[in-house]
This record gives C-alpha cells, sequence and structure tokens, in this order.
C-alpha cells in the first residue's frame, strides 16, 4: 500500500465564529482504495476535502501527494495533481449538453480556434460506454434526472484523467438502484487505479463499499480504520462521541391527561420512492415532561425537525397543539404563525441573524411588544436584552453582532429568546450540538428548570448521553419510523449500548395502543 | 428615392451604432453583468476617435485610439466591480457620469470650446456599394450604399456568434452567466470570463461611438443621447440572441426613422413624434412577451 496524498495537522478556523472546523487533522489516502471519510453533520468532513481540492484555505498543515509537498490554492492546482472532487450541489449548466459540461474548460477544438461538436461528444460517448453510464452525451443536462446529473458529474472528472476522486455526499440524493450504479462504478474505478473518498455519514454504506473508514467528530480526526476490523456500532460510537455528564432527572410519573402537542400518525412520502421519509410518526407530549427522539443522522430526525418548523408539508397524519390543527395533509405545521417556542439546529443560518444586532435577534420571535402603531420602542429594546444577557449568562453586549459571539453564546441568545415565550411546550433541537462542556451542561439545567416547571419539553437530538439522561421518555428512529418507545423510568435503565440495535434498527420495541 | 426606400435607407443608417453597441453589450449580458456604462463608454469612443481623427487623419489609427480609450474605461469599470466589490450598476453609472464630464472638459482644453465642435477638414466617410442603392427595391437601400461602419457591424455581429456559440471560449463566458459555480468546479475563474467581455463591450461601444462622431465630421457634447440605453434594450428585446439584435435593432431604426420623416409631415406634437420609436419599443415588448407567456404555458 501507497500512501498517494497524506494530510498533516491541517488546522482550519473559520472567520466570525472561530468555530475550528479542522483541528490539527491528519488523513492519508492509499493508492487504490475507497476511503469513507465518516462523521455527522458538521464534524468538518466536507471542509477537509475542500482544502484538498483547494476550494477552502487552511491556517496551518501541510499537504503532500505522492511524498512530495504541494501548494493547492485553487481547484485548477488540484486538476495538475490529479485530485477531483464531486461537490454535494451540482455545478452543471442545465442549457448545455452532457458532452459541453463534460468538456467545459478543456474542450477538444479543430484548429485551436472552434469548438469541435463532433469529437468533444465522441470522446464523451467513448467515456461513457468505458464507465457503464447512462447518459446520452447529446443530451441536455436540465432534462437529466438527479442520478444522472451526477454521473456527468463524476464524467466531468474522469475526463480529465483524475487519480484520486472525491465524493461528497453521492448518496444523499439518490434511489437505492442509483446507488448500487453508483458503487459498482466506484469498485471499477478503483480497479482501474483511482483512489476514491467518499464523504458520507451512512453506516451501512462505509461498511459496503469502502476499505478503510476515516472518522471525524466536532473537527478533530478520531482515527483511521480497516472496515473489516470495525463494525456499524463502533463507527456510529465514535462518530457521536462522549460528552460531559448532565444532571439527573427528577421526575418519575406523568399526568397523562394533559397532552400539549400530539403528532398523530404522520408521513412523508417521496415522489417515486418505496422508503418514505417519515413514516407513521405517532406521539404525544404530555406538560411536565422531556420527551426525546433519537436517531442516527438521515434516518428521521432532521425531517422531524423541518415539519415541527413548517419547513416541509406533510403527506399524511396531522399534528395538534391541545386542540388546535398545526398541520395536516400537504400542509406546513404552523408552528411559528401561532408563535409556539422553537430552538432549531441549525443556529446560524434558521436560529439567527447573524449580521444583526443581539437586541434584535433577542426580539425575533417576540416584535409585537416592542413595536406599538408607529415607531420601535429602542429603549425598552435594549433593557430587555441587557435583562435576558445577564439571567442568562450570556457574554455580549446588545449591540453587538451575533454572528461574532462564540456558538455557545449565540445558543444562547435563541434559548433565552424561546424560553421567554414558552407558555406550556417547547421544542429544542440539538440544543448543546458543537458546544463546550459549560454552555451544554447550562443549557441542560435550562431544560430541566422547563420541564420542572410543568412545561412540555420535546427533545430532538442525536447526542445519546444527552437524551439518555435528560428524557422521561424516549422514541427511537431509524429508516423514518420509530422503532423504540421507552417509557418513564425506562430510559434511566438504558446505556448508549443497549440502545444501538434499535439505532441501527436491527431492533423494534413498539408498544402496543398510543403512548 | 422613394419614401419606403430613403425610409429603410436611413433606419440602417441609425441602427448600426445600435447594433454595435448592442453586440458588445451582449457579452457582458451573457456573463450575467448589467453592463449600463454602455453609453460612457460609446461617448468616450466617439469624442476620442473623432478628435485623433483630426489630429491624424488616420481612420485606422482614430479607431484604434477610440476603442482603446473606451476599454480602459471598462477595464476600470470591471475591476471596481470585479474585484473591489462595487455594484455593477453604481460603477456603470459613474462611468457614464465620468465620460460625459471628461469629453467635455477635453473639448475646452483643446478647441476651448465646450459646445459643438467641428472639423470641417475632415472628409465625408465614403460609402460602398452606392450604384446598388436604387437599382434592387428594399433590399437596395437595406444593403447597399452605407458606410463601411455598417457593413463592419454586420461582420462582427456574425463574427460575435461564432465566438459565442462556436468556440471554447464562448461556452465558458456563456457558462458564466449561466451557472458561474461550474467554472469554479474546474479551476476557471467566471470573474476573468466577466472581465474580458467589459473589454469587448468597450471595443464594440467605441465603434459605434466613432460611427457617431466620424460620420457627422463634429463632436457634439452627449452626442450619444442615449443611445447606449437603448442598446440595452436591443439586446433585451433581442431575446440575447444575435439574430435578435439584428431584429432588435432594426424595430428601432425604421421607427426612429419614420419619426423622423413624420416630423415633417405631420402638425401633431412634435415630442409626440419624437416618442414614436419608444411607443414602439414598449408595444413590441407587451406583445413578444404576450407570445413568449403562451409558448410557455403551451410547453
Amino acid at each position: 500500500m501507497f500512501p498517494i496524498v497524506q494530510m498533516h495537522s491541517i488546522v482550519k478556523v473559520y472567520p466570525y465564529t472561530l468555530l475550528k472546523a479542522n483541528d490539527h487533522v491528519d488523513l492519508t489516502l492509499n493508492e487504490r482504495e475507497i476511503l469513507s471519510l465518516a462523521g455527522e453533520n458538521g464534524a468538518g468532513k466536507t471542509t477537509l476535502m475542500k482544502i484538498l481540492y483547494g476550494m477552502e484555505e487552511f491556517d496551518e498543515g501541510m499537504i503532500e501527494v505522492d511524498g512530495k509537498k504541494v501548494n493547492i490554492s485553487s481547484p485548477l492546482d488540484a486538476a495538475r495533481l490529479g485530485i477531483g472532487m464531486v461537490q454535494q450541489h451540482v455545478t452543471l449548466v442545465d442549457e448545455f449538453t452532457v458532452a459541453q459540461n463534460v468538456v467545459l474548460g478543456k474542450e477538444n477544438t479543430v484548429h485551436h480556434l472552434l469548438y469541435d461538436e463532433r469529437k468533444n461528444s465522441s470522446k464523451v460517448a467513448t467515456l461513457i460506454e468505458e464507465n457503464h453510464f447512462s447518459v446520452e452525451p447529446d443530451a441536455l443536462v436540465g432534462s437529466l434526472s438527479v442520478g444522472e446529473k451526477q454521473q456527468v458529474e463524476i464524467l466531468k472528472m474522469l475526463y480529465r484523467d483524475v487519480r484520486v476522486l472525491i465524493l461528497d455526499e453521492p448518496t444523499a440524493v439518490l434511489t437505492s438502484q442509483e446507488i448500487d450504479a453508483l458503487f459498482s462504478t466506484l469498485r471499477s474505478l478503483q480497479s482501474k487505479g483511482v483512489s476514491i473518498i467518499l464523504i458520507t455519514h451512512k453506516l451501512h454504506e462505509i461498511l459496503e463499499i469502502s476499505d478503510r473508514v476515516a472518522i471525524m467528530r466536532q473537527g478533530a480526526m478520531i482515527g483511521t480504520y480497516e472496515t473489516s476490523l470495525v463494525d456499524e456500532q463502533s463507527i456510529g460510537r465514535m462518530m457521536m462521541g462522549e460528552t460531559a455528564a448532565v444532571p439527573a432527572k427528577i421526575l418519575t410519573s406523568i399526568d397523562s391527561d394533559r397532552i400539549v402537542l400530539s403528532v398523530d400518525h404522520v408521513s412523508i412520502e417521496r415522489h417515486n420512492q418505496k422508503q418514505p421519509l417519515l413514516d407513521d410518526i405517532h406521539f404525544d407530549l404530555f406538560r411536565g415532561e422531556i420527551l426525546g427522539c433519537t436517531g442516527i443522522s438521515g434516518n428521521g430526525l432532521g425531517q422531524l425537525e423541518s415539519v415541527l418548523l413548517g419547513e416541509l408539508p406533510i403527506s399524511k397524519g396531522k399534528i395538534f397543539y391541545h386542540d388546535t390543527i398545526l398541520s395536516s395533509e400537504h400542509k406546513r405545521a404552523r408552528t411559528r404563525e401561532i408563535g409556539l417556542p422553537f430552538v432549531p439546529s441549525d443556529r446560524l443560518y434558521t436560529g439567527s441573524s447573524l449580521t444583526a444586532p443581539v437586541s434584535e435577534n433577542m426580539i425575533a420571535t417576540s416584535r409585537e411588544k416592542f413595536f406599538p402603531p408607529f415607531g420601535i420602542r429602542k429603549r425598552k429594546i435594549q433593557a430587555y436584552t441587557r435583562q435576558l444577557i445577564s439571567r442568562y449568562k450570556i457574554k455580549s453586549e446588545p449591540y453587538q453582532a451575533i454572528g461574532t459571539l462564540s456558538g455557545g453564546n449565540i445558543q444562547k441568545v435563541i434559548l433565552a429568546r424561546e424560553i421567554e415565550k414558552v407558555k406550556d411546550v417547547i421544542i429544542c433541537c440539538e440544543p448543546t450540538w458543537g458546544l463546550d462542556a459549560s454552555s451544554a451542561s447550562f443549557i441542560h439545567e435550562q431544560i430541566i428548570k422547563l420541564r420542572n416547571s410543568g412545561i412540555g419539553v420535546l427533545l430532538l437530538s442525536s447526542n445519546l448521553d444527552e437524551i439518555i439522561s435528560l428524557s422521561d421518555r424516549l422514541l427511537i428512529f431509524s429508516r423514518g419510523a420509530v422503532v423504540a418507545r421507552f417509557g418513564v423510568g425506562e430510559v434511566s435503565t438504558m446505556t448508549k449500548e443497549s440502545l444501538g440495535p434499535f439505532l441501527l434498527g436491527k431492533a423494534v420495541r413498539v408498544k402496543r395502543g398510543k403512548m | 428615392m422613394d419614401t419606403v426606400s430613403s425610409l429603410i435607407f436611413s433606419a440602417v443608417t441609425i441602427m448600426t451604432p445600435l447594433l454595435l453597441a448592442a453586440t458588445g453589450g451582449l457579452y457582458t449580458e451573457l456573463t450575467g453583468m448589467l453592463n449600463i456604462g454602455i453609453e460612457g463608454l460609446m461617448l468616450l469612443g466617439a469624442f476620442s476617435s473623432v478628435v485623433s481623427l483630426h489630429f491624424t487623419h488616420n481612420i485606422v489609427l482614430a479607431i484604434l485610439i477610440g476603442t482603446g480609450s473606451s476599454m480602459l474605461l471598462a477595464a476600470v469599470i470591471a475591476s471596481i466591480t470585479l474585484y473591489l466589490k462595487a455594484n455593477v450598476f453604481i460603477t456603470g453609472l459613474a462611468a457614464n457620469l465620468f465620460a460625459s464630464g471628461i469629453t467635455t472638459v477635453l473639448s475646452f482644453h483643446i478647441f476651448a470650446n465646450k459646445g459643438v465642435v467641428t472639423f470641417p477638414e475632415l472628409p465625408q466617410m465614403p460609402v460602398l456599394f452606392e450604384r446598388g442603392t436604387e437599382a434592387v427595391p428594399v433590399l437596395g437601400p437595406l444593403l447597399f450604399g452605407h458606410t463601411f461602419f455598417t457593413y463592419l457591424s454586420f461582420i462582427l455581429l456574425f463574427l460575435s456568434y461564432v465566438v459565442l456559440y462556436r468556440t471554447p471560449f464562448g461556452f465558458r463566458l456563456r457558462a458564466t452567466g449561466l451557472y458561474p459555480k461550474s467554472l469554479i468546479s474546474v479551476g476557471l475563474s467566471p470573474k476573468r470570463y466577466q472581465f474580458i467581455a467589459f473589454l469587448i463591450s468597450g471595443f464594440f461601444s467605441a465603434v459605434a461611438g466613432a460611427m457617431l462622431s466620424v460620420n457627422l465630421g463634429a463632436f457634439v457634447p452627449n452626442i450619444t443621447a442615449g443611445k447606449g440605453w437603448v442598446a440595452l434594450v436591443v439586446i433585451f428585446l433581442g431575446q440575447k440572441r444575435p439574430v435578435g439584435l439584428l431584429i432588435a435593432s432594426f424595430i428601432f431604426g425604421i421607427s426612429e426613422a419614420f419619426s423622423n420623416y413624420a416630423q415633417g409631415i405631420w402638425h401633431i406634437p412634435s415630442d409626440f413624434i419624437l416618442a414614436i420609436p419608444y411607443i414602439f419599443t414598449l408595444v413590441a415588448i407587451v406583445f413578444y412577451s404576450i407570445y413568449d407567456y403562451n409558448r410557455q404555458k403551451v410547453e
């Protein structure tokens, strides 16, 4: 095994948030291997690969190709070294044909002058044939399916004779047949001598396709392992990681007459696909409890958040807040319209407006209190913000742009804003994701305080430690469905290991009747 | 010449600078940049080419100096817009104001005259194929007896079609406007193509401006009189296609020729008659939009 690419101690810090996307990361890619780069969303996988492809600059570290130190400052440099990357989002011109897209930037010409339609088309046709692809060289890209567009993206790289092919979550948008076709393509490329890096967080795909797997978590490289020596559970555990201990729970029984939020047989079906995104989700949330929902990324937690946030319409079922219908068939939930407090998992873009001051972010979901018929009550806003800043121990000034704060402080602003609106329910999604231990435990205390004061808390989190120590009841999601339910008193007996089989969808535990 | 022939003949004369400027503007438009500086680029080209013709008496050198100065201004707009990230609308407006100011200042400085500067010694621009004009009905005034600028505009339009649709450069330039990420993904710089497009637009605008001043043998302050703006409309009316530009600029030419003709004949307010080209354009756009809407509905 000969190493073709070596990345040494790469450091990348994003401005504004000062988030360490890559913290002294090492990575080695051997010749003719398929390497999976695994990790949760935000672990720093894409950043690392964009650095290798010359699309992102890095702050420290060194890259070697074929044992020689190289300087990759643009995709052109990468292409010269034989490194190609298929981005997560398409980079094709819909108005051009397949061949025109593939050769863009490296066209065959007649007398170095005119674009040679016939030669370009036939070269691409040969490439298509060699790799057993199904697209036509003269078809317009705009008329292709997502899977076919991805073929064109791969062709674009193969046309440039890449030795190293990076694919960023290539299976995210594909059907299962398309995934099979992609994997057989990757294997045949491997046999032709191409080394492949596959960014993914789907455990079964890692085991199916790759020779080795490199696992990242919160910007750091956890380790690289031979795939034959690890199993899904150990990879999953390394991806999710351990976190600081959190306060123990107090509640032991639930007042079952007092339902606040009710999700009634909700499904989301996909066009032309058997496997729904959400499969008959059914649960009630009571006052004075924390209902935890967990699962591995891509198993429905994200979709449930989008549904509750009103971003995604549902195909079947209903959602109620007391007797009010929040959502029904083909509608988006009105959670935000009726003002239910919601802490979204994406705190930077959904949860806050990065360039706006803390004070404006603080009142963003309760503006009516500060806007009389004419004008804005600036002084009242300032005072209100200062009050919350001190109560929630936020390190900032009201006039500071929220984007200049650390992740923990941004999350505290969002939490403060939403908690101030709480009547009897709050929805929290990945509330401590990426935060340091002290911010995380502060946020956990706040959530427990809410529960103890009789509020119903719906907690969506992929952090198992958090979910086990906070939840009074627990739902486990796998492939879009609830595969296990644990009631009061049962969750505290669970460990991360014992949840494993449920998370992977290998064990099912669903009680009869409505829980 | 009969009325129809002379209308067609002057329509072609009027459309030539529009077609030239619009062809240049097509390059910037296809890279996704709205080049509203065309007016200023034309004005600067008009001034510098007629003045250098006055001093050198060499039409080739005059056009080289004219296009050179406009391309320099275009390079400044492009640099400020692309590399210093200024708003393209503001930089374009600035270029227009700059051109109108600098031509007046230089004209005063060189000729001690802020108004019309005439160069009586300059020869009339020769016309080509003069005998054909009256020999063939309709096509005659359309094709024969014009100055070389007109034939140049047709040749440049055809060349532009070849460059934009039949060369690798053209594919990349259009990809810039359609989806710049497609270039970034293979390590090409969209900004580079946008910059080159601005230079080309500067070149074409200058030739268009040169035609106005050299044909007249004089420089009139603000000689372009909004033709750069009309060229922008021509690009959109022509659906950003070379053939479309030809048709759209002819529509403008014929309606302006008609309005010039009608001024001497009809006894209606001249303001209204002068508005005819614009009313005509408005009607054309409305009809085209209706046609396009229906076509899309069918699809």
